[in-house]
């Protein structure tokens, strides 16, 4: 057992740099999945019925699709298109969309447990639609969806090693390259589990301290 | 002035506000009086524009609040007092009652704050500045309401049942501020179930009944034998109103 170890150590560079690989995947990710998920979640809320409706369809296609599907046809498609980019930008590009949808749901379900009368207040006192939103719809929908949202940025983490299987050599990818080369697949994938788990830790401990903060001043029980 | 013309509200089939008429002046306190569904707290929502009129105008000094252009401009002239608060929760006191004054006014933060603790004080709630409204009794955020209307320095403050959602212990506190306020000449719309407060405070009281605006009267004629207590619907009122 001992021996395989050491047997391994030659190759944990390459493990570390499929796993920075992955953290850039999942850091571009995480915040492409926020932006794009707030967005949406506007536009499922706003007056249009065309917005509302576009990002409907948008939010059941990205969740009901396999990611692996959604990946190969951005990978395959985009260039079809004319849209040459890196198999590492498509998959942070896919990565976002897919996640985007999930967080969208979780801010929309935050947005409308806003209390109406809140918002009725901010008109009142002439805010403007904008300042609303910024003001006191997204930090009061935020507060209730940071956490549910914590679940879904984890997955998202989770599926970047789906990205293995567009050349992209992250995580998953490096380690299956090692796990062939030094016949020792129980090692390299405890390793794996090793990092797969620091990263999503450390994500989930991220959330807990974005919770507190933004529900300071709120009672134990809703905190 | 607050002018309201032929106001009318339809929520589907149901007349909420039938052919309203009502003049506020500056320095004035009118008490809008009736039975709970007769559509006092409509009025304010029209004057405040949270619901559009269905027939009629309102105009704030001149604005027609049926405009957005004039709808901004009545926003600013006039603030408005909620029987549920509605506090911003995300924010510290102090910080409901300077949003408005730094986002719509302009003014610089540490006047608006200046200000805003002047107000937090003058309601005593000085040592609560910095708390969140979750913190506070009923009582504590109406009183940080009346704060955050204040601060706009409004012309017209617009109070819809602001007392309702308390005991009386804390619709005490609350009054005591509003009494202050009308003794300082503040013009109110009051839209309350607290008749002998109002009997108080007010200049006039407006009855409203069904929709319909039945009686606009001064305060003391509002209360007398051959004034208000001679319309029967309203001597039925005031004497159920005050048997409790």
């Amino acid at each position: 057992m001992i021996r395989s170890w050491n047997a391994l150590e030659p190759h944990l560079g390459f493990l570390l740099e499929g796993f920075a690989l992955t953290v850039a995947a999942c850091v571009l990710a995480v915040a492409g999945a926020v932006v794009l998920g707030a967005l949406i979640a506007s536009l499922r809320t706003a007056r249009s019925r065309a917005a509302r409706t576009v990002a409907a369809v948008y939010c059941d296609l990205f969740r009901n699709v396999p990611f692996i599907v959604q990946l190969f046809f951005f990978f395959y498609g985009l260039p079809e298109l004319g849209i040459y980019i890196g198999a590492f930008e498509t998959g942070v590009l896919a990565m976002s969309i897919a996640g985007g949808a999930f967080v969208a749901d979780v801010i929309r379900a935050g947005i409308l447990s806003i209390e109406q009368g809140v918002i009725e207040a901010a008109r009142v006192f002439g805010l403007s639609r904008w300042q609303i939103f910024s003001r006191i719809v997204m930090p009061n929908a935020l507060r209730v969806s940071v956490r549910p949202m914590g679940s879904v940025l984890i997955n998202l983490v989770l599926t970047s090693s789906i990205l293995s299987t567009i050349t992209v050599n992250e995580l998953t990818g490096t380690a299956k390259i090692v796990a062939a080369t030094t016949f020792m697949p129980f090692e390299v994938y405890a390793v794996l589990l090793v990092l797969y788990a620091a990263l999503t830790y450390t994500l989930s401990l991220a959330v807990t301290g974005v919770h507190r903060r933004l529900n300071r001043g709120m009672p134990e029980a809703v905190a | 002035m607050i002018e309201i013309n032929n106001v009318e509200k339809r929520f589907g089939s149901a007349e909420v506000l039938k052919r309203i008429n009502l003049k506020v002046e500056p320095g004035e306190v009118v008490t809008i009086l009736g039975s709970s569904g007769s559509g006092k707290s409509t009025l304010i929502r029209c004057i405040n524009g949270l619901e559009a009129l269905s027939g009629g105008a309102i105009r704030v000094d001149g604005h027609d609040v049926s405009t957005s252009a004039g709808l901004a401009a009545a926003r600013r002239r006039s603030a408005t007092v909620f029987q549920l608060f509605n506090l911003y929760p995300h924010m510290t006191v102090l910080r409901n009652v300077t949003l408005a004054p730094i986002q719509v006014l302009g003014q610089p933060r540490a006047e608006a704050e200046a200000q805003a603790r002047a107000l937090i004080d003058l309601v005593g709630l000085t040592e609560h500045a910095d708390a969140y409204p979750q913190r506070l009794s009923g009582g504590q955020r109406q009183r940080v309401g009346i704060c955050r209307a204040l601060a706009m320095q409004p012309r017209y403050l617009l109070l819809d049942e602001v007392t309702s959602a308390l005991d009386p212990e804390m619709t005490g506190e609350v009054l005591a501020i509003l009494a202050r306020l009308a003794a300082e000449g503040t013009t109110m719309v009051f839209v309350t179930h607290e008749i002998e407060f109002a009997r108080r405070i007010s200049d006039r009281i407006v009855f409203l009944e069904a929709g319909e605006l039945i009686v606009d009267m001064p305060t003391e004629a509002f209360f007398s034998e051959e004034g208000g207590l001679a319309v029967p619907r309203i001597r039925k009122f005031l004497s159920k109103m005050t048997k409790d």
